[in-house]
Parts: structure tokens; sequence; C-alpha cells
């Protein structure tokens, strides 16, 4: 039999895009559902993420090319379950492949979708009186998508990339406040400067000690400038970027100036190696985002103490960044997990569980890829490798 | 009580003597200003292992008679000078002097006994009285 021939977008696409179905489809409170639904990654099949208890359930209407389509992406990922799938031809592709699986089938559509619990009925019969018979039967919370198969998972695609974009200002926000004490603590201490010296000036009448003080003064609001500056750099959303030659280093000298912020003690050593000079083709925001979360997750990791070595070399046709923390590692039941939305290790408040997500969005998009090593107790490196930009 | 202390050192009356520990000078002059004004003697310290060499230089470490202590700082930070010196010198009060707006952090303090935990910039008044607060809590353990 012939495969379908509806392959229109890559595998990680749609996995992103059912990641946040729970979000519209099931009738829960929201942020709840999206923790218990949201479906991992599959990275490069190795596919040993623990199923939740909990899942999208899916019945699928029509089994054809389309549907089978479908039913077959569905079958691969972990935390959708299809209850079902209806087509009036009993020798419909879908209803074998479903046989297969102990899916349960049937000619009538109506049969299937009255089950309990179903949270979307997606409709790929193209069959116009279908809609109308949908919107009477199926039950209260359940929802429905309909159209072509293709049509269908572009539904799925455009909603996902809107969240996406969402998310992405959403962790920047959120990351904005776990930094907002560190902030607030480079603003302090010369804004005290600046206070108490115009208040000694004020009562001073010796010129030269008045001079000092002015002195003091103007240093100190010089560093607040110096703040004010990083931080409005870095909140700028950066949809409306173009794509552009951004060179490694300077982002990474932006995000460590950004990651300064979002420890209280400060006593790490900074090691650079490598080459400089070397150059991505992206949106220099994007890539300012994955460093600013990499190098704020190391700094995490050490506690404010430690060392952090960057290396960045050009191999072959890639380029390869290296960072490096002595930090106290990622446990191994987590290295699976930490790409997951909404993953976090650290106090409510204190993490949106999106930072590492959103890098890995990210990477991919420019072709990239992302490896993670760590040892409880040593430390972690995370290796991110780009694709080179050649300007011929 | 403290009058007697300080007068052994400077020869001039004083209300007693406060180290200030920052990694920043022109902090550690504008605390020392406005604590020269309300007629203590101040002695600085850039870190906080200055400031343990500091108060273990002399011979008599009880001279100190409150400490200021920055919480951001290199070499030894505050979080550990603190913890040496409540260990080492139970009776020296301890005033926390940070930028960190953080209540976690400052009750966290409050709870292992710290006399107050003043967020940068602080009026001088309120300096001055978390100062005056730690002096009576010295006196009371004196007697």
């Amino acid at each position: 039999m012939r495969k379908t021939e509806i392959t229109p977008i890559k595998p990680y696409l749609l996995d992103r895009a059912l990641c946040f179905i729970p979000m519209k489809w099931s009738g829960d409170d929201r942020k709840d559902s999206i923790e218990r639904t949201a479906v991992p990654f599959q990275q490069g099949g190795s596919d040993t993420v623990a199923v939740s208890n909990s899942q999208t359930h899916i019945i699928i209407l029509g089994a054809g090319k389309g549907g089978t389509a479908l039913l077959e992406s569905f079958l691969n990922l972990p935390r959708i379950r299809v209850l079902g799938i209806a087509d009036k031809d009993p020798g419909a592709p879908g209803l074998k492949l479903a046989q297969l699986h102990h899916i349960p089938i049937s000619q009538n559509p109506l049969e299937l979708i009255q089950k309990k619990d179903i949270h979307l009925i997606v409709d790929v019969t193209e069959d116009p009186a279908l809609p109308e018979l949908l919107k009477q039967h199926a039950g209260p919370g359940t929802e429905v998508l309909g159209g072509s198969a293709s049509k269908v998972l572009w539904d799925l695609v455009q909603y996902q990339s809107h969240v996406q974009a969402q998310l992405f200002q959403a962790e920047k926000l959120a990351g904005f406040g776990t930094f907002a004490s560190g902030i607030a603590h480079d603003i302090n201490n010369p804004l005290y400067v600046i206070l108490g010296m115009a208040e000694a000036i004020q009562e001073e009448t010796d010129i030269t000690d008045i001079h000092q003080q002015a002195t003091s003064i103007r240093e100190a609001a010089k560093r607040i400038q110096a703040i004010s500056q990083d931080i409005t750099q870095y909140a700028r959303a950066s949809s409306n970027q173009e794509a552009m030659t951004v060179y490694i280093d300077e982002q990474l000298d932006e995000a460590l100036k950004i990651a300064r912020f979002a420890t209280k003690l400060h006593e790490i050593t900074i090691h650079k190696h490598g080459q400089d000079g070397l150059t991505i083709y992206a949106k220099p925001e994007e890539i300012l985002q994955v460093f600013v979360n990499l190098l704020t997750n190391a700094i995490h990791a050490m506690e404010g103490k430690g060392s952090l070595t960057l290396c960045k070399e050009k191999k072959d046709s890639h380029i390869r960044i290296s960072i490096t923390d002595t930090g106290c590692g990622i446990p191994s039941e987590n290295l699976q997990k930490i790409f997951d939305p909404f993953f976090t290790t650290k106090p409510v408040g204190k993490g949106t569980g999106l930072g590492l997500y959103n890098v890995r969005t990210i990477v991919r998009k420019y072709q990239g890829e992302l490896k993670i090593e760590s040892a409880v107790g040593k430390g972690t490196t995370v290796q991110l490798m780009f694709p080179c930009f050649s300007s011929n | 009580m403290a009058e007697s202390t300080a007068a052994m050192f400077g020869g001039h009356k004083t209300n007693g003597r406060v180290l200030i520990v920052d990694d920043e000078p022109d902090v550690r002059k504008v605390v020392r200003m406005t604590l020269e004004k309300a007629g203590y003697d101040v002695i600085e310290a850039e870190d906080g292992e200055k400031a343990i060499q500091v108060i273990n230089k002399d011979e008599n470490p009880l001279i100190l008679d409150v400490i200021i202590c920055d919480i951001r700082m290199p070499k030894i930070n505050g979080v550990e000078a603190i913890n040496y010196f409540q260990q080492q010198y139970p009776r020296v009060p301890l005033i926390v002097l940070t930028g960190f707006p953080d209540m976690d952090m400052a009750t966290g303090f409050l709870k292992k006994g710290i006399v107050d935990y003043l967020v940068k910039p602080v009026e001088k008044e309120k300096l001055v009285g978390a100062v005056a607060k730690a002096f009576e809590q010295r006196e009371i353990h004196r007697l």
C-alpha cells in the first residue's frame, strides 16, 4: 500500500504543534493542564520520557490518506491517545492501521464521538453534513477541528507558532523578575552614593571636598546609566528584527552583562577560549536570548561561586560554542526533562520552566544542535553547534 | 560603657566604634560621613576577608561595637563573613547594609539574630537609628 502524500511539515514541528493542544482543547484549568499534558520533545528517536498519567484524547473522523497520516503521527506522541477512528469505507487504510494498534474503529462517526472524555475531534472527512452533526452530538468541552488533513496540521502549527511567540516574550519578562533584585542591587549602590554625597555637599564648605563629592556623584550616575542601557537592550522585542550576521563574541559579552544580574553573590571567574570573530546568520536578539538563558542557568547552578568557561571554535562546516560551569550539575533523571516546557527545578516564582525550551526552539530554527552533558556535583557543559554561514 | 572603651583608643569622646564592610569605597565614605556626624568612630574593610583580619588584629577584638556588612563582595562575601562573626564574636551586633531588596534574605538574617537588614539607599536617620539600636543590644550583652 502506498503511504500517504501528506508530509508537509517536519515531525518536530508537528510535535511542537501538538504540545500546546491542551491549552486550547482540554477544558481544564489552563496552566495546570499545560503542565500535565504538554507533549515532550522526542530527540533522535530516543523517546524515554515518562508519560504523564494525563493524556489528550482525540477522535479521528476519516481514515483515508489524511486520517491515516494523522493517526500515524499521533501514535508516535506519548501524551496523545487516539480513542477511535471512523470511516464509512470499511476498507479505508486508517482503519486497518488502527486495528493493528487496538484502537476502536467504526463506520459511523456518531458512534465514536459520544464517548466520554474526548478533548478533540479531528474531522478530515470533508463531508459537508458532518460539522452540523458534530455540533449536535459532541459532548460539552469537546473541540472540533475540521478540514483537510493538511489544513488541520497547518492550523495546529499556526496555533503553535502564535503560542511560541508569546512564550518567548513571557519567558523574557518572567526572566526579568528573577533579574529584578540583581538590577535593583546594581542601581541601589550608586544611588546610595549619589544621595549621600549630595547631602554632604549641602553642608560642606571645603571646595576640594565638594569637588570630590561631585565627582563621586557623576561616576555613580554613569554606572546607573550603563545598567539602564544594558537592560533596555535586552527587553526590546525581537519580533520585527531581521536576521543578519551575528558576531558570537558580541552576543556572549552582552549576555554576560545581563546574566550577572541573576545572582546575589558573584565570584565567578570567566575563561574564554577559542577563535574570535566567528559569525552566524540569525536574529541577534534570539542568539542573545539563547546565551542569556544558558549563562543564567550556569551562574545559578554555581550559586554565585565557581568558574565559567566559554569556548568558541569553527570545526569543518560548523561553529561550536560550549559553556561549561562548575556548578551543582543536573541529575540524570532530570536530563531528559529539561527541555520540556514548564519543567523547572526552581521554586515557584523563580523560574518559568521555559528557558531551555525556548533555547532549543531557537537553536533548531537555525538548524543548530544542542547537547548537554552533566555530572552531579561537578558541573555542566552545554554545547551549541550552528552550521557555518558563508558570505559567498 | 561604650564611651570608656572608645576613649581608650581615639582619646576623644565618641559613642563607640563601628566597622563598615563594603567593597565600594564611596559607599564606605557615605557611611563614614553619616556615622561620624552622629559621633561614632568608623573603621573600614573592603571585603569579608579584610574584615576578619581587622577584627582579629586587635588584641582585644571586643573593641568593635557594631559591624555593618554588605552582602555582595569579592573573596569572602557578606553571608560567609556574617556567619564567621556570629560564630567567633557572637556578642558583636551585626547590621546588613545591601542593595538587595530581598525579603527572603532579610527574614533569614533577622532570624539568625542580626539587628537590622537595611537596603541601600538608606536614609541617614534610619542608619543612625539601627546603629543606636545595635548599641543597646551590645549594652544588654555586657550587663
